[in-house]
């Protein structure tokens, strides 16, 4: 074994009741170095950070962890050997301080059993200068912005003194911005000589922080190896299986009268002074930093936030949407920003999760429901959308978050609409059913639809609208059309 | 193997069955002829369609998610004000026919206050967002002290004898009045929530309020229309228990409560919401009632014992059925996750 890997795994195999989560994975992670664990949503990446921090135990394979053969892993052992996982959830206590969350750990494998208030500032502090940052030791855990709690729980790891910090798609929930700031972090760890594993699927990223990279697909690891060998392209075959190109949306049947008008929209705190006009068969973006009043303005279009002035007009007549009820009615569908709160009744059917918002239809007078009109329904859009299922009658929890979406897609996209408001269409979403998504938007949009997407993924705003409008602080501070869209412009009016 | 399968996609079902077989087979082994004479099950049939109803009712709010802890007391008041309406205007000597009539205006005023009193829950708790069990619970002081207030705590007697048979009464000879109501309202129960879109909608909704919020669904009005429903079945089920009592007091079937959601719990309609079937429930309120009637039999198993065993069952069912939905009983056809290792 050589002496240049600080984690070597090769031949790991896992399976559930007969069905294989990994097989045959083999990969290496360098000391120093930033190594990209790339893979579309359920191909065994959890699967396999779980074996390595002892959760799960593999069924054959060999790990080595600075030279010498691990044969048993447990969750004590990994975090003894210097392994630390920082999962998507964070694991924090949100109730708690930041000084509380940083201390409890060690006090708790200390086995100390009073508090000394002053020996958690210490090692509270201590965990924060570890990578010079500033956090209010006082401030309450659930009130920090995502990536300043991120930045907690890597101080937390690095208390147990890290070899190898493995983060679980830590980027999913932050602004550019964020993003930037915790790969500048990355890149500090990277330097004094711990390890990391990154988890993402997200092409950019993956390129620009990592030294090597291992590509997994149904299990199996397709590509390992140096990250500067590999294009772009080749990447996202490896991932996919398939050769994806970015279609840029071409416009083709814009209306002449605007089907959506919004007038001076106010609302405290929240907006100021938007106005703008949607027409039938443009795709118009809407983008911005979280807080900038992108979401604001889609709920208070779908009649879940009041604006305190302005006016509404769709199809030319001025209009309230006091309720989600209302916006049915007059033929505006939202999907919402946070598919598993919002979007989905995860322990519920597929089929009934696709019907729901269209039960009316579906059903005969009186509120007798036609299970065969449900059953047709779904099958329709299983099939429209490729939806990765054998029997819609499975829960949607069974599905990847990919192929969720698309569930939360056709529940609103079975309805008739006008104009259709997307909000983050594919956070979280595979590179895959990322393209059936985009694809699909295209074609609704030529068919006719007024589409308004919400995104703070700038490629994607820039390869899907043929407008865009750029939001700060509540007021719309650019527009762009066409060949003006790039991100460049965008990045410009957004910071 | 088809058996298999069913019984592997719906795990309640399966359990209860084996659990009241098991039930039946424990009192025929220890009371043999004395468990299966025909007066006992006459009487049982008599007995569980009181709770019965109310467990029906509070099953539509445990499905959206929700609790109400106020049926039985909120059935009470409207039955103390149903009886009080009867001994006010029944004069002896009337003949049958204006007796029922004024009797199917009691029922009418009794259903309507339990019309009210559901109104009034879901508005504390969708509108006002107080959290449903302490909300029910406060209702429940409210109607409770309503109630003794009206009464001074006695029970209320001299119902028309037209209205206590009610309770007492078998068609045919063998088909007990308050079997009769149970089952109507059983098949009205099990036809809103399978066939009507009110059903399907509160099975989104108890799974995800939010997302049902987000699907243009009425939620505020959904969970107004499962209150009174489970307001109006109880209320039907205390004016039965009225009838066989032949008074209304303010605290009959105070323990009714915890019979019900244990028999709920035990169906696998937990209060998570979004869950369970109603013929899990009509299992489950048959076993309960094997279990009464069966420990009574035992002579040294006198009434003092009755809390103690409800609750102690109630726990037992609790850490079982946390049990069965980490496995997820719900999930169709998922692959079982086992942690073992293969060889």
């Amino acid at each position: 074994m050589s002496e240049e890997y600080l984690l070597q795994m090769s031949g790991i195999h896992k399976s559930f009741s007969g069905v294989h989560a990994l097989d045959d994975v083999n990969f290496a992670v360098r000391p120093g170095k930033v190594m990209c664990l790339a893979g579309e949503n359920g191909c065994g990446k959890s699967t396999l950070v779980k074996i390595i921090s002892g959760v799960y135990t593999r069924d054959a394979g060999t790990v080595t962890f600075e030279g010498k053969e691990i044969t048993k892993i447990t969750p004590a052992e990994a975090t003894r050997l210097g392994i630390q996982v920082i999962y998507q959830d964070l694991s924090i206590f949100p109730n708690l301080t930041v000084r509380e969350n940083l201390a409890i750990n060690s006090e708790i494998t200390a086995g100390v059993k009073l508090v000394n208030r002053k020996r958690w500032d210490a090692t509270a502090k201590e965990a924060l200068s570890k990578i010079g940052c500033q956090i209010d030791l006082d401030a309450k855990m659930g009130e920090l912005s995502i990536a300043d709690k991120q930045l907690v729980a890597i101080c937390r790891a690095l208390l147990f003194n890290a070899k190898l910090i493995i983060m679980d798609e830590p980027t999913t929930a932050l602004t550019k911005k964020e993003v930037d700031a915790l790969f500048t972090t990355v890149r500090q760890l990277r330097d004094s000589g711990i390890a990391i594993m990154f988890i993402s699927h997200k092409t950019e990223e993956i390129f620009e922080i990592s030294d090597d990279v291992c590509i997994m697909r149904n299990g199996k690891n397709v590509y390992s190896g140096k990250t500067a060998d590999l294009t772009k392209k080749d990447f996202i075959y490896y991932l996919t299986g398939r050769e994806l190109e970015d279609d840029h949306f071409i416009p083709t049947n814009i209306s002449e009268e605007p089907v959506l008008q919004v007038k001076n929209m106010e609302m405290k705190g929240k907006l100021h002074d938007v106005s703008f006009e949607l027409r039938k068969g443009e795709i118009l973006g809407i983008t911005g930093l979280l807080g900038s009043g992108r979401t604001e303005l889609a709920l208070a279009l779908f009649g879940l936030a009041k604006p305190s002035g302005g006016e509404i007009i769709l199809n030319g007549k001025s209009v309230k949407i006091p309720s989600p009820i209302a916006a049915q009615k007059l033929r505006i569908g939202y999907v919402p920003e946070d598919r598993l709160t919002e979007g989905l009744c995860l322990q519920q059917p597929i089929a009934d999760n696709i019907a729901l918002a269209s039960l009316k239809r579906l059903s005969s007078g009186l509120g007798l429901l036609k299970k065969s009109s449900i059953a047709k329904e779904a099958a329709i859009w299983v099939d429209k959308f490729s939806i990765a299922t054998d029997d819609p009658r499975k829960f949607a929890s069974t599905l990847s978050g990919g192929n969720q979406q698309k569930i939360v897609l056709s529940k609103w996209l079975s309805n008739d609409l006008d104009v259709l408001i997307l909000n983050g269409p594919t956070v979280g979403v595979d590179v895959g059913a990322k393209q059936d998504i985009h694809a699909l938007v295209h074609e609704l949009a030529n068919e006719g639809l007024a589409v308004m997407i919400i995104s703070d993924d700038l490629a994607e705003v820039v390869v899907n609208c043929s407008r865009v409008i750029v939001m700060k602080e509540g007021s719309i501070v650019g527009e762009m059309t066409g060949d003006a869209i790039t991100e460049d412009n965008i990045l410009e009016i957004i910071r | 193997m088809k058996l298999k399968e069913f019984a592997r996609n719906n795990r309640y079902t399966t359990m209860l069955i084996g659990l009241l077989v098991l039930v039946l087979a424990f009192f025929s082994a220890t009371k043999g002829k004395l468990f299966w004479q025909g007066s006992l099950w006459q009487g049982m049939m008599f007995q569980f369609p009181e709770y019965g109803c109310m467990t029906l009712g509070l099953m539509f709010a445990f499905i959206s998610g929700h609790m109400d802890m106020s049926f039985v007391m909120l059935g009470n008041f409207s039955s103390i004000i149903a009886v009080k309406y009867m001994i006010a205007n029944v004069e002896e000597g009337m003949a049958n026919s204006q007796i029922g009539g004024i009797i199917l205006t009691a029922i009418g005023i009794a259903l309507a206050i339990a019309v009210v009193g559901g109104i009034i829950n879901s508005l504390l708790v969708s509108r006002l967002n107080i959290p449903p069990v302490m909300a029910t619970i406060a209702m429940q002081l409210v109607w409770q002290g309503f109630s003794t207030a009206l009464t001074k705590g006695y029970a209320l007697p001299g119902l028309p004898s037209l209205y206590t048979e009610i309770g007492h009464k078998a068609l045919f000879g063998f088909l007990p009045v308050p079997l009769l109501i149970f089952i109507v309202l059983f098949l009205v129960a099990a036809f809103l929530l399978k066939y009507t879109v009110f059903g399907e909608k509160l099975y989104m909704l108890g799974t995800n309020k939010k997302a049902a919020q987000f699907s243009a669904i009425n939620v505020h009005g959904m969970l107004m229309t499962s209150y009174i429903l489970s307001a109006v079945f109880s209320c039907v089920g205390t004016l039965i228990m009225v009838s066989t009592m032949g008074s209304a007091k303010a605290d009959y079937g105070i323990s009714y409560t915890m019979r019900c959601i244990l028999i709920l719990v035990l169906a696998g309609v937990l209060p998570d919401g979004g869950m369970g079937k109603i013929r899990d429930v009509l299992l489950a309120i048959l076993t309960i009632q094997c279990i009464a009637t069966g420990v009574n039999l035992f002579p040294s198993m006198n009434t003092y014992y009755g809390s103690l065993i409800w609750g102690g069952l109630l726990i037992i069912v609790l850490i079982a059925s946390t049990k069965m939905t980490d496995n997820g009983p719900k999930k169709l056809k998922a692959p079982k996750k086992t942690t073992q290792k293969v060889a």
